[in-house]
């Protein structure tokens, strides 16, 4: 699924390119819509599934990819719709995963930008990654910066 | 960081954020609404939601005492994720001062597990982290 996904054109692609010699620009989408939201979803996490850093924690931790592929459209959907279709504790959740630590947070948002920069325009792009980095701040600081927290830390 | 409730929830408690706020850290007095700081994700889905406009992120100056109220009342009221009908005089307390001296009760709220609110329609996402 995540193969035949990288190498089907953006979507939106424009027949032609400015000349019919250059490989034609691909229409960013300009919108948030469910759809825009699914296919967000698909192909960033399978640039994670390929990554060298992200991959080896996520085949670690995700045991059936079609259910949280679907848990992550509801929750970008609650994020960016307000749909309510999601509720979890990712707090929880992350603090779960053994092999946290802070810079795995940049590099997960570097990667999200990369995918939010191909498929959608620069304001659309930058309304996700404003609410992709304040949650990944509340994460990493509920992970490695609130003492009260019980399991010991694995970075400062 | 988190986003707080602040007084002029007191007595308004319209409950529209509790529908949105997609981990469940709301938590129900008996007259107002609470955000638990260790759960609140940053999202801010809340904040516009908010009717009576009493939820600011707690990067906004002067928000210490409501910081510490929210998480103090976080721990010992129960959680609240399906919104009910706010009270019928809401309107009548939206913006008026003081609310804090005069009406807040520390009494707990009845929370999704009394009356009728049935508990989220969704099964627990807890193992998904994005």
């Amino acid at each position: 699924m995540d193969a035949t996904l990288q190498t089907k054109p953006d979507p939106g692609t424009q027949a032609g390119g400015c000349c019919g010699c250059c490989p034609p620009e691909p229409t960013k989408l300009t919108e948030v819509t469910e759809p825009a939201i699914r296919l967000l979803v698909d192909r960033f996490y399978a640039k994670v599934r390929d990554d060298a850093e992200l991959g080896p924690i996520f085949r670690r931790t995700v045991a059936d990819w079609d259910t949280h592929l679907s848990t992550m459209r509801d929750f970008w959907s609650s994020i960016m719709l307000t749909s309510g279709r999601y509720h979890g504790n990712p707090v929880t959740a992350h603090r779960r995963i053994e092999g946290m630590t802070p810079a795995l947070f940049e590099h997960w948002l570097g990667l999200f930008a990369e995918t939010c920069n191909e498929l959608f325009d620069e304001a659309v792009a930058a309304t996700f990654m404003d609410k992709a980095r304040r949650i990944a701040t509340s994460l990493n600081l509920a992970l490695f910066y609130r003492p009260e927290h019980d399991r010991p830390r694995s970075a400062p | 960081m988190t986003f707080v409730v602040t007084e002029n929830c007191i007595k308004c408690k319209y409950m529209d954020c509790v529908e949105v706020c997609p981990v469940d850290c709301f938590y129900e007095g008996k007259n107002m609404l609470v955000i638990h700081p260790d759960e609140c994700i940053d999202c801010g889905v809340c904040e516009p939601e908010c009717p009576a406009e009493a939820i600011f992120a707690d990067t906004e100056p002067g928000l210490d005492t409501w910081l510490t109220l929210n998480a103090e009342y976080a721990q010992v009221w129960p959680n609240i994720a399906v919104k009910r009908e706010p009270p019928p005089d809401a309107k009548d307390f939206d913006g008026v001062p003081d609310k804090f001296e005069k009406h807040f009760s520390p009494a707990p709220g009845q929370g999704d597990t009394d009356g009728d609110g049935a508990a989220p329609p969704d099964s627990p996402q807890d193992e998904a982290a994005p």
